[in-house]
C-alpha cells in the first residue's frame, strides 16, 4: 500500500498550486501512472478518498490514465511497444532497450472552478 | 479571475521530494567514498540471513555498515550487531517501504570515515521498494527459489531496476517444482545486464561468488568515484 505515501505526493503538489490559484474547489485530478511502476490504480482511488477528506479536493474525481510501456533499441535506435515485459527488439534482436515511456508518476492537471 | 470552470497544468512528479532527497542521500554517499545497495525481496527470502552470511567474507576487504529498515521489532538489527559492526533499525510503524526521509535521518549517526560500504536492507515487499529511490547506488534483489520461478515476471519493475538477484535456498531445489532455467531465462528478458547468484545461505553455497562480485562493485565504485 505505497499508494498511500504517493497519494501524499500529490496532495503535497496540489496545496503548491492551489497557493498559485484562486479556487474554491477541484473538480477532477488527472494522474499519469506508467505500466513500468507498481502503482494500482483502486488503491490510488482509496488513498485519493482519504487525503481529500475536508479539502478542497473533496468530491472530486481521480482520473488515472495508465501509460504503456515503449522502449528504444540502443543498437538500431528503433522505438517500440514493450509487450508482456519481454524488452527484446524486435528489429534486430538486441536486449539492450532504453525505457522511453512507462515509468511515469505524474500529477498531471486539475480541472478546478 | 479565480471563477468559472478551468483546468490547470501541472505536471508533476509524485516522487519528486523523494528524489530530491535520494540525490542528497547519493551525495553524501559519494562525498565518503562509500558504495551503498538497496536491498530488496519478499518477507522470508533470506536478506537477514544473507547479511549474516555475507558479513564474515566481507569484513576482511571492507568496512560496512548497515541499516535495517523494518516495519515493527529490532530483531533483524540484533542479529547483525552480533558481527561487531555498525547497525541502525529503522521502524516503519507499518510502511511496506523505505523512504529517502527515512534513510537521511539515520545517517548522521554513522562514523563515515570508517566505511566503505552501506548495506541497506529494505522492508520486506517486491513491490513497493521498487518505486522509491533511497539514493543508493544500486538494487539487489533477493529471491528465494521455492517463492516460484514465476515471481521475476509477475513483479517486473524491480527486476528491471536491480543490478543483481541473489537466488537463495538453492539446497531445496530438488524439493521443489522450480524450473531454474525458466525463472533465470525470465530475469534476464526483464533485464539482461543483471549478474545472477545461486546461493544456498544454508549450506554456503555460492555465497563466495556473491561476495566476491560485491567486494569488486566498492572497488570499482572507489575508483571512479
Amino acid at each position: 500500500m505505497h499508494e498511500m505515501s504517493l497519494m501524499g505526493g500529490v496532495f503535497e503538489v496540489i496545496e503548491q498550486t492551489l497557493t498559485q490559484h484562486e479556487v474554491k474547489r477541484v473538480l477532477i485530478v488527472k494522474l499519469k501512472v506508467g505500466e513500468l511502476t507498481n502503482a494500482e490504480p483502486d488503491a490510488l482511488e482509496m488513498a485519493f478518498e482519504a487525503y481529500s477528506k475536508d479539502t478542497k479536493c473533496e468530491g472530486a474525481e481521480l482520473i488515472v490514465e495508465r501509460v504503456p510501456v515503449y522502449g528504444r533499441c540502443r543498437n538500431c535506435q528503433y522505438e517500440f511497444s514493450v509487450k508482456t515485459m519481454l524488452f527484446l527488439c524486435p528489429n534486430c534482436r538486441n536486449t539492450d532497450i532504453e525505457v522511453i515511456q512507462g515509468e511515469e508518476l505524474l500529477l498531471e492537471s486539475l480541472e478546478v472552478e | 479571475m479565480g471563477s468559472g470552470r478551468r483546468e490547470i497544468e501541472v505536471m508533476a512528479n509524485l516522487l519528486s521530494s523523494n528524489d530530491i532527497q535520494a540525490e542528497v542521500n547519493r551525495a553524501h554517499f559519494r562525498k565518503n567514498n562509500c558504495l551503498a545497495i538497496n536491498v530488496i525481496g519478499s518477507p522470508g527470502a533470506g536478506k537477514t540471513t544473507l547479511l549474516e552470511k555475507s558479513l564474515p567474507l566481507l569484513k576482511d576487504e571492507l568496512h560496512v555498515g548497515v541499516i535495517e529498515g523494518d516495519i515493527f521489532t529490532s530483531k533483524d538489527a540484533d542479529r547483525i550487531s552480533v558481527h561487531q559492526i555498525p547497525v541502525i533499525q529503522i521502524n516503519t510503524g507499518g510502511g511496506c517501504h523505505l523512504d529517502s526521509k527515512m534513510v537521511s535521518k539515520v545517517l548522521p549517526q554513522y562514523d563515515w570515515k570508517a566505511l566503505n560500504l552501506m548495506i541497506i536492507e529494505n522492508v520486506g515487499n517486491l513491490v513497493c521498494p521498487a518505486d522509491f529511490d533511497l539514493g543508493e547506488a544500486f538494487k539487489v534483489i533477493v529471491l528465494s527459489i521455492v517463492e516460484g520461478d514465476d515471481k521475476p515476471s509477475k513483479y517486473p519493475v524491480i527486476f528491471r531496476n536491480a543490478k543483481a538477484v541473489v537466488l537463495n535456498k538453492m539446497d531445496l531445489e530438488k524439493l521443489t517444482d522450480v524450473n531454474m532455467e525458466t525463472m533465470k531465462q525470465d530475469i534476464r528478458a526483464i533485464n539482461p545486464g543483471i549478474a545472477i547468484f545461486e546461493v544456498s545461505c544454508r549450506n554456503g553455497s555460492g555465497l563466495k561468488e556473491w561476495t566476491s562480485w560485491l567486494t569488486q562493485e566498492v572497488k570499482a565504485y572507489q575508483r571512479i568515484n
